[in-house]
């Protein structure tokens, strides 16, 4: 009797560990962090290809966009976090949550052209440049049309 | 064989036609496709803009059967058309109703996108006016007129193959060669003034919505200014 006390009492401190690693509210901001992070980075590539290529910009760019691409993000699509809000309300479509095989797809897709585009980016050429950072953004296109609520 | 036939559309209606059916279907591509032909999208959107003002323009000023005022119908001639007792030349009463869907949804469409974002690299070029919250609803609004312009499109050409297969009208000749069969009285107006006005107007149209006028962004710090972190 007193072991399975004990032992719920465990689980129960275990369980409480474990869901006060990432609150909701934590893991929807810390998502939309990364992509707004991100998208600082699209837009430092894309100045770049546009106007006067800084190499040495462009890498650090593409590396952060490595970076955070490789991250696991993943992790913060937590249950129940269809819904609620970070920095402002999360636009993740359901779908998001119950289309697991199209959602894995879609972010392989992305962190392979990301990896490309930090390859890209330290051979420092503008033209394919511009041509990688436009399959990484159709990688993104990827996911948004599908699971991104459009207000 | 009767070989009465009217001058129906004019040559600027004509040309006009093809070419916003053309950039339509180009936009819609550059739209679906994304990655850097987003930027193409941009800038085609910027031109069915100049496209619907001439058009816009010309409905007031260009000849007979392309103005505003001689097909829009009224419940009576749509009543009349149902039942069969319409005898008119042009856009009949349906179909002008067609016209005025498609323009003003076409219209929504590039108002929208002028401000849209696609939370990649892509802004419209009047993004700067809105900020980030109004263009999201916008871009919401621009992807929800992008479905009822499918719809139209697939209406448009369902009607131009009823009426060739059912009611024997051929309606693609006259877009293409200006004449239509049978009696009619051809069209007049529309001369070159008309022209020069309307296309003066599209090319103000397409300025205004490239926001060329904008203040320019700041210019980055100099690199000095910028810390190796």
């Amino acid at each position: 009797m007193k072991s399975k006390l004990l032992l719920a009492l465990v689980s129960m401190i275990l369980a409480g560990t474990a869901a006060a690693q990432v609150k909701p509210g934590d893991a929807i901001k810390w998502r939309q962090s990364g992509y707004g992070f991100m998208a600082w980075n699209m837009a430092r590539i894309k100045t770049n290809v546009e106007g006067t290529y800084n190499k040495e910009e462009v890498i650090k760019a593409a590396n952060a966009i490595q970076a955070i691409a490789n991250s696991g993000m993943g992790a913060l699509y937590l249950p129940g976090t269809d819904k609620g809000t970070g920095w402002e309300k999360t636009r993740v479509k359901p779908e998001f949550f119950t289309n697991r095989d199209a959602v894995n797809k879609a972010a392989l897709a992305f962190i392979k052209e990301a990896n490309e585009m930090a390859k890209v980016a330290a051979a420092g050429d503008a033209a394919a440049t511009k041509e990688q950072l436009g399959k990484l953004s159709a990688t993104c296109k990827g996911c948004h049309d599908d699971f991104k609520i459009k207000d | 064989m009767n070989q009465e036939k009217f001058r129906l559309w004019d040559l600027p209606t004509r040309l006009f036609h093809w070419v916003l059916a053309l950039a339509v279907v180009a936009a819609i591509v550059s739209g679906q496709l994304g990655g850097n032909l987003i930027d193409w999208h941009g800038r085609i959107g910027l031109f069915i803009v100049g496209l619907l003002t001439f058009r816009l323009v010309w409905g007031v000023v260009g000849s007979t059967y392309a103005r505003f005022l001689q097909f829009l119908p009224t419940p009576g001639e749509i009543g009349a058309y149902l039942r069969g007792e319409w005898h008119g030349a042009g856009h009949n009463p349906l179909g002008a109703l067609s016209i005025f869907g498609l323009l003003a949804l076409l219209t929504a469409q590039v108002a929208s996108g002028l401000f849209a974002n696609d939370d990649i690299t892509f802004v419209g070029p009047l993004f700067d006016l809105v900020g980030k919250n109004l263009s999201n609803r916008l871009t919401g609004i621009h992807y929800l007129v992008a479905n009822a312009i499918y719809v139209l499109i697939a209406l448009h050409i369902a009607a131009i193959a009823f009426y060739g297969h059912v009611r024997k009208q051929k309606l693609v000749k006259p877009m293409l060669t200006g004449w239509k069969d049978g009696p009619g009285e051809s069209a007049t107006g529309g001369g070159a003034l008309a022209l020069i006005l309307a296309l003066a107007v599209a090319g103000a149209a397409v300025y205004g919505a490239s926001g060329a006028w904008l203040p320019a962004p700041l210019p980055p710090p100099p690199a000095a200014e910028t810390p190796n972190w």
